[in-house]
């Protein structure tokens, strides 16, 4: 067998079932023949450590998170409700605001440092940026360069304003002093959880958003069903952005729409607070 | 990112992503999506890319999960439908997915002595890195069919099913992918030994 | 005699029984009469203002419609759903505000007040309305829109900045220029239609934004949505700046971009930039997972 043989005769000889004679010639020459012993186990070596390469490569997170949005558009999820423009049943068809009395105004001036705590949460994330930030978009950046999203600059119309609070306030209502959340406790609220037993639920309502609620109920009742919907909406816009930031800690697009997101939160609350009355 | 630990196995998983859990979907997109991501990133050199066609195998199958009977491992099934995604794209952008068996690829004539590395041998081991640049410098014929029987473990009868073409082909092509990519790492080897 | 008598008694009591029914039935009268004249009314105020007026009209439930009147005047008509609602109205110097006031036993049915205002056209105006819709036309005065539900539609709006916020109603702006405009919306699809100035601001979170214009005036155009997707249409003669991310969204681009030096990398399928023309102006479209298409009219 010559050298030109025992190439021809190689892709038999390392994948398919050789005859037995030619497996034989072929062993022979190979063994007398530096050149093509080297040949052949140069090719031997290259097919096995490329089987090492299998699975050898992780994707990025982004690639879950993107899988998990197209299954749940497509409705292949069925255990988390995105539902946010339905009302229910026995909503009417409209949202309406009965005081219980003339002249008085509920005294809300405590959703205005909340309503201020969430957009300081947002800025406090945006701009908590990790040490080795990849830039990936064209970012509006940091407060103070784009209106929109910087409060700080005060967009004033819609989030640095604090409500008219009038005086003779009600007493015994709900006039908490609430405490506008820390930013940590916020982001860490926002943060999704842990495991994958079960659905991934969403946590419990802030007690910002629980003391909300029921001064909701309570002032307008028939307006909760509303704000709690809408309120779902925008927390679980926040949990999902969180999650993805949180995976993707050098996207600063994406922390530029968890400002957007806990701004659009903020909204809710000031929106609120200027129509209970 | 720590994957998350199943705490369920694959056939529970099967069955739950069937009921829509979708705790489910990814215990069983991280059970598998190493070999999915690495096999499109083989294949197509390109990480957005592969990126992209991994999140559609996924997609692919999980939209079908309901489908899945268990005549076949679920990775088996993965497996092929991944290459199928792949091979799709590659056909889309009009690339060739293998050679005919009668045209030559380029530079196939090339002398494996030409670069002057017949004293460079590739004995012990190969560097990873260097494998997979000289994978990524193949002509995407042999690279297919490189990737799916070396690094894959497809039999031939099976990528000549999967990419339409003969047996004989199949064998063809993969024994000049192997024969190209050693004159490549010889040759970084070789450039290797002058640097270093 | 004494039949006599009992005569006059009998027709005295007679007249008293006359008299009662009568004031009985008076009454009665009255009573629906009032009870007709409240159950819808019309009322109409007056203002006289100097330059600068400013008016603030805030329904909780009922439409809000404004348009230009006299320089000097602020002419206010409200239909009064009922004597559930009362409209209270105060001027000082150049403010004027009109707030419906709900009193016991109010819903939203009977305590409904719809407003028609007339204000001088370079005048400020502040509108506020649970259901609206609430309306603003041909105004060259800074106008500050806000409704829950409401929907909310500005038209032919020009030199005065023009903001709107809505949690659920959709806000549809036409043919306002050269102010600012700054919308936000929890979940309202926001239309704009031949809108341009130096800043056009637009924010839904699930919320739909289209876009139909010229990108003109050297502008900055912002539009961001969180799931919502963004269409903007734009003519080949555009002149513009384009950038577009969504980070898991799609985006499509009908326009060929010139490319432009940038510190980030494009994602194929996820982003694009580039610019047309001379890029007068700067787009910004960013969706987190709704859809981007930028499409040539």
């Amino acid at each position: 067998m010559t050298c030109s043989d025992v190439e021809r005769a190689l892709p038999e000889m390392l994948d398919g079932t050789p005859d037995g004679s030619l497996a034989a010639e072929f062993e022979t020459h190979v063994k007398s023949c530096p050149d093509c012993s080297d040949l052949v186990s140069d090719l031997k070596l290259i097919a096995s450590e490329a089987r090492q390469l299998a699975a050898s490569e992780e994707p990025a997170p982004r690639v879950w998170v993107r899988i998990a949005a197209e299954l749940r558009a497509e409705g292949l999820i069925h255990d988390r409700e995105h539902d946010r423009d339905s009302e229910p049943a026995s909503a009417p068809g409209r949202p309406i605001l009965v005081p219980t009395s003339p002249r008085r105004r509920w005294s809300a001036w405590w959703l205005a440092p909340v309503a201020a705590g969430l957009v300081a949460a947002g800025s406090y994330v945006i701009s908590h940026k990790p040490a080795s930030a990849v830039a990936k978009q064209q970012a509006p950046a940091t407060p103070g360069t784009s209106p929109s999203t910087s409060p700080a600059s005060g967009s004033p119309t819609w989030v640095a304003e604090t409500p008219a609070v009038t005086s003779g306030g009600t007493s015994g209502e709900n006039a908490a002093a609430v405490r506008a959340p820390a930013p940590e406790r916020l982001a860490q609220k926002s943060a999704p959880p842990k495991g994958v037993s079960g659905s991934s639920a969403e946590p419990a309502p802030s007690p910002e958003d629980q003391q909300f609620l029921s001064v909701v109920s309570t002032r307008a009742p028939s307006m909760r069903a509303t704000y709690e919907n809408q309120l779902q909406a925008v927390n679980a816009d926040i949990l999902e952005t969180q999650a993805y930031v949180n995976r993707n800690p050098g996207d600063v697009d994406a922390r530029q729409h968890l400002m957007d997101a806990y701004q659009q939160k903020a909204l809710l609350y000031q929106i609120a607070l200027d129509r209970i009355q | 990112m720590t994957d998350p630990k199943p705490g369920i196995t694959e056939a529970e998983a099967i069955e739950q992503a069937k009921q829509g859990h979708e705790a489910a979907f990814e215990v069983l997109y991280h059970l598998h999506k190493r070999r999915v991501y690495s096999l499109c990133l083989r294949m197509v050199s390109n990480p957005a890319q592969a990126e992209d066609l991994a999140q559609e195998a996924f997609l692919q199958l999980f939209r079908k999960i309901g489908t899945f009977r268990g005549e076949s491992a679920f990775s088996t099934w993965l497996h092929r439908m991944t290459v199928n995604v792949v091979l799709m794209q590659l056909r889309k952008k009009g690339l060739p997915v293998v050679s005919l068996e009668e045209t030559l690829e380029a530079d196939d004539e090339a002398p494996r002595k030409e670069f002057g590395t017949k004293d460079v041998k590739l004995t012990g081991s190969i560097d990873r890195l260097q494998l997979q640049r000289a994978i990524d410098r193949l002509p995407p014929g042999y690279r297919t069919v490189f990737v799916l029987h070396d690094v894959e473990g497809f039999e031939h009868n099976e990528i000549a099913e999967i990419v339409g073409c003969s047996i004989g082909n199949s064998k063809s092509q993969l024994h000049k992918a192997r024969l190209k990519l050693r004159d490549f790492l010889k040759f970084m080897r070789a450039e290797k030994a002058k640097t270093g | 005699m004494a039949s006599l008598q009992q005569a006059g008694l009998q027709q005295g009591r007679f007249q008293q029984v006359r008299l009662q029914q009568t004031t009985v039935v008076t009454l009665v009268l009255a009573t629906y009469l009032s009870a007709a004249a409240f159950a819808e009314s019309k009322k109409e105020y007056r203002f006289t203002v100097g330059p600068n007026a400013n008016v603030s009209v805030d329904t909780q439930y009922g439409a809000i419609s404004v348009r230009p009147g006299s320089v000097n005047q602020v002419v206010v008509t409200a239909t009064i759903k009922s004597a559930s609602v009362e409209v209270d109205q105060q001027q000082s110097g150049n403010r004027i505000e009109i707030a419906s006031h709900l009193l016991q036993g109010a819903d939203q049915q009977n305590g409904q007040v719809d407003y028609e205002v007339l204000i001088p056209p370079d005048a400020t105006l502040n509108l506020h309305s649970s259901t609206g819709p609430l309306s603003a036309e041909r105004l060259q005065g800074d106008l500050t829109l806000e409704g829950t539900d409401a929907v909310v539609n500005v038209r032919n709006v020009a030199n005065g900045h023009v903001h709107v916020r809505t949690m659920r109603g959709p806000i549809t702006l036409t043919d306002v220029r050269n102010g600012h405009v700054e919308i936000a919306s929890i979940s309202g699809d926001v239309h704009l239609k031949s809108v341009s100035g130096p800043l056009v601001q637009a924010n839904s979170g699930s919320g739909k934004i289209f876009y139909d214009g010229d990108f003109s005036s050297g502008g900055d155009y912002r539009f961001t949505t969180h799931t919502g997707d963004i269409e903007a249409l734009a003519p080949s003669e555009v002149s513009a700046d384009f950038s577009a991310h969504s980070v898991l969204g799609r985006v499509q681009n009908d326009f060929k971009l010139q490319p432009k030096h940038s510190r980030f990398s494009v994602e194929e399928g996820r982003s694009f930039f580039g610019t047309v023309g001379k890029a007068a102006s700067k787009v910004v479209l960013r969706s987190f997972s709704g859809r981007i298409r930028l499409k040539q009219r």
